[in-house]
């Protein structure tokens, strides 16, 4: 669904932008209610070239506080990082660090997370590595993996277990 | 592989330390506190092991790592509960580690003055296009290892092996990878433009600097022209795997033979000697 079929009713959600906004200030030392819609982000955003992304436009709706409207909107999870946006604004904000921060939040919220996120989440916790090394092929068909290309076997965390309860208790908490 | 071949030519000693994880830059998305996590994790690994210096050659864990760097020395509060929960895997980052990419350690530590005295089999002076990675130049406000606008590392690096490089239109063109969890069709169309957009300029390979492009720009190649109805394979190679062939590492050692893209024609391309 796009943002336009949501945002039509909708209210401020003042508390929400409110915490956004701390969240950006502490880790990335932005503040978005610098924006004043120059769209220089959109102008160069790798994602709008292909997709209907205009990181001008997630600002202004964060502005508005319209942000369970995006939080439901499939929009924000088309962003690629290519941090153009974030390279380019003349007033040092950042789009991608507010698709990051409203995609995290949706996440909380209970969204249904798109494509494989949950698979590769679900490998950090239980191998720390996103995925196990596979096997590739070389250009005579020959099947080569770590152990005959002479690379040992990959670093790995010592202790899942330890690591998987490290993260479950930080991934609860709020930044 | 090619990393591992290279860095005992240029005089790096490497050691390869057990307890790594995943730097989590790809569910940085889902929950960045993870990705502050892992990627801290990982510096505190290499504290315990006594190492000082980290080269890492993929741009995207070189970004979480440097991210996690900048938001850790500038928030207290947050590197004490990330301390905290390291805590119960005996580790402790102090933030102490510094962060090498390949351009970092071809370019700044080890020197084009360097590379060039150790080259055994200069290229014949073939036009490539390169390709930084948008992870690799941006943003500076986190501390990148070159230019984000205009970034000169790899050409200078290039030059020296005798391999000639010109700016074209789509150079800092994204690769769109980011997309693969969720929309994996857009990233191919993202690649197949460039690499038609690198053929119709003549441009007898793509280098790039970044594994995350690579394999869209290299072991992706195939489905990525189909998206776009082009016929035209680019040969694409990683910096490392063409710096590695002037320096006179066997190609089989360089990965070469890995590629999927027609990159062994790369290596046909030296003087003889």
């Amino acid at each position: 669904m796009s943002i336009n079929d949501q945002t039509s009713m909708a209210e401020p959600q003042k508390e929400i932008r409110q915490e956004i906004n701390d969240r950006l200030k502490k880790l990335q030392d932005e503040v978005s209610e610098f924006c004043f819609q120059c769209a220089k982000c959109t102008s160069g955003c790798e994602a709008h070239k292909l997709l209907e992304l205009e990181p001008h436009k997630i600002m202004a709706l964060l502005k508005r506080g319209l942000i369970d409207e995006m939080k439901n909107s499939e929009i924000i999870w088309t962003c690629m990082s290519c941090q153009k946006c974030k390279e380019r604004c003349p007033q040092k904000v950042a789009p991608v660090d507010v698709l990051m921060a409203l995609k995290n939040y949706a996440v909380a919220s209970g969204i249904e997370v798109p494509g494989k996120y949950t698979d590769m989440l679900q490998s950090i916790l239980s191998l720390g590595l996103l995925q196990e090394p596979q096997e590739t092929m070389a250009n005579d068909g020959s099947t080569k993996n770590r152990e005959s290309l002479g690379l040992g076997p990959v670093s790995r965390p010592a202790d899942v277990n330890n690591l998987m309860m490290a993260l479950s208790s930080i991934a609860i908490e709020k930044v | 592989m090619a990393a591992r071949e290279i860095l005992p030519v240029l005089g790096v000693d490497a050691v390869y330390p057990e307890d790594f994880s995943c730097c989590g830059e790809h569910v940085k998305s889902v929950n960045q506190l993870i990705t502050l996590y892992l990627s801290a994790r990982n510096m505190a690994v290499c504290e315990k092991n006594g190492l000082e210096n980290i080269y890492v050659p993929c741009s995207d864990c070189h970004l979480a790592l440097s991210e996690t760097k900048r938001v850790l020395n500038g928030s207290a509060e947050l590197k004490e509960r990330i301390n905290t929960a390291l805590a119960s895997e005996n580790l402790k980052y102090t933030g102490a580690v510094t962060l090498y990419h390949t351009l970092d350690l071809l370019h700044d530590y080890i020197g084009v003055e360097k590379i060039k005295s150790l080259v055994k089999k200069p290229f014949n002076g073939i036009t490539v296009a390169t390709h930084y990675g948008c992870k690799t130049i941006r943003p500076t406000e986190v501390g990148r290892p070159d230019n984000a606008e205009n970034p000169q590392k790899m050409e200078k690096i290039l030059t020296a092996i005798g391999v000639n490089t010109q700016p074209y239109p789509e150079k800092l063109d994204c690769c769109g990878a980011s997309l693969l969890a969720n929309l994996p069709e857009t990233p191919l169309t993202k690649t197949g433009q460039k690499l038609k957009a690198i053929a119709e300029q003549g441009f007898a390979a793509m280098v790039d600097a970044c594994p995350w492009c690579h394999k869209m720009y290299d072991s992706k190649q195939a489905k990525a022209l189909e998206t776009v109805a082009s016929k035209s394979a680019v040969p694409v190679v990683n910096l490392l795997q063409i710096v590695g062939i002037a320096l006179g590492i066997d190609k089989e050692k360089l990965g070469l033979n890995l590629n999927s893209s027609p990159a062994e024609k790369i290596a046909a391309e030296v003087t003889a000697s």
